[in-house]
């Protein structure tokens, strides 16, 4: 057996010598293994998003994305920002504490929706115009909300719209009455019918304006 | 480095079928006319997928509309229209007109749209 020249390059096994109360040459060839695949971790780490980095700045700076609404996301994509928006709303909703909302804020709401909402997410039997048609992402029906969000998460979502999505906030176009009648009457809306829909909303009813509404604007 | 050109083709063609998403191109159905790709276009400019789940096409998850898959397979559409291109066609351009209460609005469908749009719905099976 030739001399040890090193505890690291000794890779037999050497542990009786811990008699010599001296640290054994097992530990240190232990350590040294450890600090060589800290090492490798470290470097693949720093290798790999270097590499990661410059492949985004590529795509990011070549324009490969395309940002048309005629090109979809790639659904990885889609479903990490949708993913990103209903945890962003659960979190930011929490605070939100639901009044008593009546019969008469289901019949305001009605107006309130059929002026400011239904261009992009229609309603039953009711198509949106155009623009609402071929927004991407699309603004999508209401009927389905409530399986969707919490009362105080439409609340919210009203409130302060949603970033790139096309939703704008109404905190300042409607007042604080006008978005919980709306909201009460989104809350209605699964169990309305196409007839319903048209009877609340083409009933005669308190027109809400935009400059009456500011108003009471908190 | 220089690159062999083999590679570079080849490097190249991998990207390009990579960013085709890969898109296995759908085949008109029997006895349909309309170009099913235009119609997978078509039908996320009238929101078709905001309320339905439909094969191929990127969205969340909904169950306002049915979903759509198998439509090839179907024998009616609507309750009690037989399934064919005429007919699908006649539904998504004015649903109202097969069932007056039904909650589908109609959206304003070209009749050029909804056969591209038809199309590429009769190829999902």
């Amino acid at each position: 057996m030739p001399p040890a020249s090193s505890p690291a390059d000794t890779a037999v096994d050497t542990s009786t010598d811990t008699a010599a109360g001296k640290p054994s040459i097992g530990e240190a060839d232990k350590s040294g293994r450890r600090r060589l695949i800290v090492k490798t971790a470290i470097l693949t780490l720093l290798g790999a998003g270097t590499l990661g980095a410059a492949v985004g700045l590529t795509v990011y700076r070549a324009g490969w994305y395309n940002i048309g609404a005629t090109s979809p996301h790639f659904s990885g994509v889609y479903s990490l920002l949708e993913g990103a928006m209903r945890y962003s709303v659960r979190r930011h909703a929490n605070s939100v504490v639901v009044p008593h909302l009546s019969e008469a804020d289901i019949v305001r709401g009605a107006a309130v929706y059929r002026d400011n909402c239904a261009q992009c997410h229609g309603g039953p039997g009711f198509a949106p115009s155009t623009h609402g048609l071929s927004m991407q992402p699309v603004p999508g029906p209401l009927v389905d909300a409530t399986a969707r969000w919490k009362v105080r998460e439409l609340y919210w979502i009203t409130r302060h719209g949603v970033k790139m999505s096309g939703m704008p906030a109404w905190e300042f176009h409607l007042s604080e009455a006008d978005t919980w009648a709306v909201v009460a009457f989104v809350n209605k809306m699964p169990a309305m019918s196409a007839r319903d829909y048209r009877r609340l909303t083409t009933a005669p009813l308190p027109t809400v304006t935009p400059a009456a509404s500011k108003g009471q604007a908190q | 480095m220089k690159m062999p050109p083999t590679l570079a083709a080849a490097l190249l063609a991998l990207s390009a079928w990579g960013l085709a998403g890969c898109d296995s191109g759908a085949k008109l159905a029997p006895g349909t006319s309309g170009d099913p790709e235009l119609g997978k276009l078509a039908l996320t400019q009238y929101a078709c997928q905001s309320c339905h789940k439909i094969p191929g096409i990127i969205g969340s998850e909904v169950y306002v509309g049915r979903p759509l898959e198998g439509m090839a397979k179907r024998r009616f559409i609507a309750g009690n229209l037989l399934n064919n291109q005429e007919n699908l066609m006649r539904w998504i351009r004015d649903p109202q007109s097969v069932y007056p209460e039904t909650a589908m609005p109609n959206l304003g469908v070209s009749e050029k749209d909804a056969r591209h749009i038809s199309a590429y719905l009769l190829t999902l099976d």
